[in-house]
C-alpha cells in the first residue's frame, strides 16, 4: 500500500548546504495540487540568549531509518505522491536550513497536516541533536523534551 | 559474561569525553538492566535515566528487549533535531 501510494521519497543527511530548488523540483509532479514545504532555520535569539552558530550530529544510519518510517506512517495515513526529508549536520550559520520536509499531495489539507506531522515527529523521534553556541564563547547541548517512541518488539 | 559496547551521542558523549562505553554482562541481558548497569557504572548517566532509550540495532526497543552478543547498542537521549 506505501508503496502504490508512495512512489517517490528522498530522504538524506549532508554536511552542505541544503538545496531548498532541488527539494521543490523534486517534489513536483502532476498528480500534486499541492506542494507543502517547511524549513527550519538557524534563529539568532532564543529566550535571551544570543546563538552565533548551531552543529548538529546524528547517529546517521538510525536517523536515516527513523526518517523512512515517518515517511512510511505518513503515507499510511494521508495519500503522499511524494516525499523529502533532508537534514544538514555539522555547522549551521544565522538564518541558513538545517532542516526541510516536503510533501506533495493532490490536494492542500493533506499537504499541510504530513508536513506538519513529519516535521513534529522528526523532532521527537530521529537521533539528530543541536549544540548551540553563544556569544559568549559557551556551547551546549540542546536537549529535547521527550524520550522517543518505542516500538513494541 | 559477554562485553557490550555501547555508542554515545551528544550530552552523553560530551558528559562522558568518550564515544562509546563498555559493559559487561551476561548474553541475554534485558534493555532495562543494560540501562541500569550502566548508571550504576557512569553516576553522570543517572540523570538521564528515565528518559533516555537504548537503540539496538538502529531502533528504539522496550526495556524488556533481550539483547545478543553482536547487537549494535547505542544510547539516545531526548533529540533535539530541526
Amino acid at each position: 500500500m506505501v508503496a502504490e501510494k508512495l512512489n517517490k521519497r528522498w530522504v538524506s543527511l549532508s554536511k552542505t548546504s541544503l538545496d531548498i530548488a532541488a527539494a521543490y523540483q523534486f517534489l513536483q509532479t502532476p498528480a500534486a495540487g499541492g506542494i507543502a514545504l517547511f524549513i527550519g532555520t538557524t534563529r539568532q535569539w532564543t529566550d535571551g540568549r544570543e546563538t552565533t552558530l548551531l552543529t548538529y550530529e546524528s547517529y546517521e544510519p538510525m536517523a536515516l531509518r527513523e526518517m523512512h518510517l515517518m515517511i512510511d506512517m505518513a503515507a499510511r495515513r494521508w495519500p503522499i505522491s511524494r516525499a523529502c526529508i533532508l537534514h544538514r549536520l555539522g555547522e549551521v550559520p544565522l538564518a541558513e536550513a538545517s532542516v526541510l520536509v516536503g510533501v506533495a499531495t493532490a490536494h492542500r489539507p493533506e499537504a499541510f497536516e504530513a508536513c506538519r506531522f513529519l516535521i513534529d515527529r522528526l523532532k521527537v523521534q530521529v537521533p539528530i541533536w543541536k549544540q548551540e553556541h553563544l556569544t559568549d564563547g559557551q556551547a551546549h547541548w540542546i536537549e529535547g523534551n521527550e524520550p522517543p517512541e518505542t516500538t513494541v518488539t | 559474561m559477554v562485553s557490550f559496547q555501547i555508542q554515545l551521542y551528544s550530552v552523553l558523549r560530551s558528559k562522558l569525553a568518550a564515544a562509546s562505553v563498555n559493559l559487561e554482562a551476561h548474553d541475554g541481558v534485558s534493555a532495562g538492566e543494560v540501562l541500569d548497569a550502566l548508571c550504576n557504572h557512569y553516576p553522570l548517566m543517572a540523570p538521564y535515566r528515565n528518559i533516555m532509550r537504548l537503540a539496538v540495532n538502529q531502533e528504539y526497543v522496550l526495556e524488556s528487549r533481550i539483547i545478543h552478543t553482536g547487537d549494535e547498542l547505542a544510547l539516545i537521549t531526548p533529540v533535539s533535531g530541526g
